[in-house]
C-alpha cells in the first residue's frame, strides 16, 4: 500500500482534489482577508473617534485643578487594561490611572498595579495639552488582536474540513478507479503480446468514462481480431493463388529439362530458371512464415528444447559445407541447457545465423556459436571474424527486406535475420548485434524455462 | 502400385500422373474432394496424394474422413504454405508425409516410395549389406571388400539410413528430416557436403561407385 501511494498521488482524482483545495484556500484567504481588513479599519476609526470624544469631554473641565479632579475621578472607576488616562499638571504632578514612559524602545505603559507594572499589547493614545499641563488618553487595542485571532480561527476551521473531505474522496475514487486502470492496463498488454481475443468487459458498476473507454478498447480489439483474421486469410488465399502458378512454372520446367533435344546454352538457360524459381520460393517461404508466425501464436505448441544439442547438430550439419567454404566452424559444447519453444523454429534461428555468417563472410572466417547462460536467462551467439556491420546498420539489418550495400551482390532476399529476430520474439528473446572487434556477434537472449 | 492423385490445378496433376505413370503405377487422378471421397472409399489404393485446398472438400476433411472410416491408406499432403503450424495440422488429421509446393517430382516420388513401404517392413538384420560392402549394426564396424572403413557417427548413419532402404531414392529433405530430424530448407549444400565425405571413405577408394547421385532427386544404394 505505502508502496502504491506515490503511484496514486499522480492520479486524476488526487491531482483534481489538491487544485480544488488550492482554489478553496486562495478563494478562502481573500475573502476572509478582506473581511478583517475592513473590520479592523472600522474598529480602527471607532476607537479614534472614542479617543477624541474623551478628550473633547476632558477639555470641557474649566481649568487645572477641576481637570486633574475629573482625571482622579474617571481613573478610580476605569481599568488601565482598557483605557488609560494620564495626566501631567502645571504643577508637575501625576493624576490618572497609569504613567506613559518613554524610553529607546518607544512608549510604555506603567500602573501602580503590584508585580506587574508595565502593561502589555497595543495602544492608540491621544495626547493634547489642556489646563496648562499634558493630558494623554490610551484605548487598549485588544480587540483588534481579538478579532484577528477570531478570524485566524475561523480560517481554520473552514479550511482543514475542506482538505479533509476534498483529499480523501480524492483518494477514494483514485483507489477505486486505479482498480479499473489496472485492468484495463492488463488486457491492453495482453492485446500488444499477440492474443487479441483479450477483451476489458467493463461492470456496470464502472464510473461511466473508465466503462467508456474500457468498452471503446474492446471494440477495437475486436476490429484488429477480425482485420487480423482477415490478413491471415488474405495471405493464404495470395499464397495458394501464387503457388499454383509458381508450382506450373516448375512443371513446365522440368518438362523442358526431360527433352533431349535442348543444346548446351538452353540448358544453361533453363538451369538459370531453375535458380531464379528456387529464388523466388525460398522469399515467398520467409515471407510468409514471417506473416504466420507475427500474426499467430503457436505458443501452445511449445516445449522444452535442448538448445544446446540443437546448436551441436547444426554445427556438426555445416561443418563439411564450412570447411569446404573455407571457413572454421567451432561449437561451445555445453551440458543440456534448455528453453521453452518450438524445435523447427529454434533450428530455423540457428541455420540462418549459420548460414548468415558462412554467406557474408570471407574465406579463413572463424565462425563460433555457443550457447550459455547469463544469469537465469539462456544465451545463443553467433559469432564471426569477419567484416562485421557498421554501427548504424545493426538494427536495420534485423529489418524485412533491408540489405547492406555491400550484400547485394551475395544471394539471398535479406530476409534471413528478419526471420530470426521474428521467431525470437515469439520466443520471449531479444537479438543484439555488436561488434565482435573484428567481426559481429549476433546474440538472441532467452527467458529461461519454467519447471 | 496403385495411386490416387487429388489436385485441382490441371497442370500439376497431370505433370504428377504422368510422371508416376512412366514409373510404372497405376495412376487415379481426380480434381476435388468429393470425388476423391468416393473414389479413396470405393477402391483399394496404395497411397494417397492430396492436395490441402480442395474444391467442395478440403484436403485435411477428406483425410479425416477417411481416417474415421477406417481406411489407413497412407496419405501424402501437397500444400502451398508449409509452415511449422500447417505442418502439425496435416500431420494430426492422419497424413502420413507433407510436402510443400512447389517440389520437385523427384522429391515426391521419393516420398510416394518411402510411405509405400514404410508400414510392413520393419527390418530386423544386425548386418546390412550392398555388393562387397557390410554393416555390422550391433560392433558398428563398416568394411568394403574386407577393408574395415572408419566412419564417423553422423556418416554412419547416413550411410545405414541408404542401405536400410535399398533401391529407393533418398532426397536432401528426406536425410535431413530422418537422420537429423531437422525440418529445415538448408540455402547451401549441406546434405551434398556429407555425402562427399561420405563416398571419399566408401566409394573413392574402389572401382565401383555404391552411392547413386539421381538427379534432381536426391541419393540411392542399388539392391
Amino acid at each position: 500500500m505505502t508502496a502504491r501511494l506515490p503511484a496514486i498521488l499522480r492520479t486524476t482524482p488526487i491531482r483534481l482534489a489538491l487544485v480544488l483545495v488550492a482554489v478553496f484556500s486562495v478563494v478562502s484567504l481573500l475573502s476572509l482577508g478582506a473581511t478583517y481588513f475592513i473590520t479592523q479599519r472600522s474598529f480602527d476609526q471607532a476607537i479614534r473617534a472614542d479617543l477624541t470624544q474623551d478628550m473633547a469631554g476632558f477639555a470641557s473641565a474649566p481649568g487645572p485643578r477641576a481637570l486633574s479632579q475629573l482625571v482622579e475621578a474617571e481613573s478610580r472607576v476605569t481599568d488601565p487594561a482598557r483605557l488609560v488616562l494620564s495626566y501631567l499638571g502645571p504643577d508637575l504632578r501625576h493624576y490618572g490611572n497609569a504613567v506613559v514612559a518613554r524610553d529607546d524602545e518607544g512608549y510604555h505603559i506603567i500602573t501602580d498595579i503590584p508585580d506587574s507594572p508595565q502593561i502589555e499589547g497595543d495602544y492608540m493614545a491621544l495626547t493634547a495639552s489642556l489646563g496648562g499641563g499634558q493630558l494623554t488618553i490610551a484605548r487598549s487595542l485588544d480587540e483588534i488582536a481579538a478579532l484577528r485571532e477570531v478570524f485566524l480561527r475561523v480560517l481554520g476551521l473552514t479550511l482543514i474540513p475542506t482538505i479533509l473531505i476534498a483529499l480523501g474522496s480524492g483518494l477514494f475514487i483514485a483507489r477505486r478507479s486505479a482498480e479499473h486502470v489496472t485492468t484495463i492496463g492488463r488486457t491492453l498488454d495482453t492485446l500488444t503480446g499477440g492474443r487479441l481475443e483479450a477483451r476489458v468487459r467493463p461492470a456496470p458498476n464502472w464510473p461511466p468514462d473508465l466503462a467508456t473507454i474500457g468498452s471503446r478498447i474492446d471494440t477495437m480489439a475486436a476490429a484488429q481480431q477480425a482485420a487480423t483474421a482477415a490478413i491471415r486469410q488474405v495471405s493464404s488465399d495470395i499464397a495458394h493463388d501464387l503457388k499454383t502458378p509458381i508450382q506450373r512454372v516448375a512443371v513446365h520446367l522440368a518438362e523442358l529439362a526431360e527433352r533431349d533435344t535442348l543444346d548446351p546454352p538452353a540448358r544453361q538457360a533453363l538451369d538459370k530458371a531453375n535458380d531464379e524459381l528456387d529464388g523466388i520460393v525460398a522469399t515467398f517461404h520467409a515471407l510468409l512464415q514471417i506473416a504466420q508466425i507475427e500474426t499467430g501464436s503457436p505458443k501452445a505448441g511449445f516445449a522444452p528444447v535442448d538448445l544446446a544439442t540443437l546448436a551441436a547438430d547444426f554445427c556438426e550439419l555445416y561443418e563439411p559445407a564450412a570447411d569446404d567454404a573455407g571457413h572454421v566452424l567451432t561449437c561451445e559444447n555445453t551440458a543440456p541447457i534448455r528453453v521453452l519453444g518450438d524445435r523447427g523454429l529454434l533450428g530455423q534461428i540457428l541455420g540462418n545465423l549459420i548460414e548468415n555468417a558462412l554467406r557474408h563472410t570471407p574465406a579463413g572466417t572463424d565462425i563460433r556459436v555457443a550457447v550459455g547462460r547469463d544469469g537465469p536467462d539462456v544465451i545463443l551467439s553467433v559469432t564471426d571474424s569477419g567484416p562485421g556491420v557498421p554501427e548504424e546498420e545493426r538494427d536495420l539489418v534485423l529489418r524485412r527486406l533491408y540489405r547492406m550495400d555491400r550484400s547485394r551482390t551475395s544471394p539471398g532476399a535479406g530476409l534471413g535475420l528478419n526471420l530470426v529476430a521474428s521467431i525470437a520474439t515469439l520466443h520471449g528473446a531479444t537479438v543484439t548485434l555488436t561488434d565482435a572487434a573484428p567481426g559481429l556477434r549476433i546474440a538472441l537472449r532467452f527467458p529461461p524455462a519454467p519447471h | 502400385m496403385k495411386l490416387l492423385v487429388v489436385e485441382d490445378d490441371n497442370t500439376t496433376g497431370t505433370y504428377i500422373a504422368r510422371g508416376l505413370r512412366e514409373e510404372g503405377h497405376s495412376v487415379d487422378l481426380v480434381t476435388n474432394g468429393r470425388d476423391a471421397l468416393i473414389q479413396a472409399t470405393a477402391s483399394h489404393y496404395d497411397v494417397l496424394i492430396v492436395d490441402r485446398m480442395l474444391p467442395q472438400l478440403d484436403g485435411l476433411t477428406l483425410v479425416k474422413t477417411l481416417r474415421g472410416a477406417g481406411n489407413q491408406t497412407p496419405a501424402l499432403f501437397l500444400t502451398s504454405l508449409g509452415s511449422v503450424q500447417d505442418r502439425i495440422e496435416g500431420l494430426t488429421a492422419g497424413g502420413d508425409d507433407y510436402l510443400t509446393k512447389p517440389f520437385a517430382y523427384g522429391e515426391l516420388s521419393a516420398r510416394v516410395a518411402a510411405l509405400a513401404r514404410r508400414a510392413p517392413t520393419i527390418e530386423q538384420e544386425t548386418t546390412l549389406h550392398a555388393g562387397d560392402l557390410v554393416m555390422d549394426l550391433l560392433r558398428r564396424r563398416v568394411t568394403r571388400a574386407g577393408v574395415e572403413l572408419s566412419l564417423l557417427p553422423r556418416e554412419f548413419a547416413i550411410l545405414e539410413h541408404l542401405l536400410r532402404r535399398k533401391g529407393r531414392v533418398q532426397t536432401r529433405t528426406m536425410l535431413l528430416e530422418e537422420v537429423w530430424d531437422i525440418s529445415f530448407e538448408p540455402m547451401t549444400n549441406v546434405v551434398e557436403t556429407h555425402i562427399s565425405r561420405l563416398r571419399a571413405k566408401v566409394d573413392r577408394p574402389f572401382k565401383t561407385e555404391l552411392i547413386k547421385t539421381v538427379r534432381g532427386a536426391g541419393y540411392r544404394i542399388d539392391a
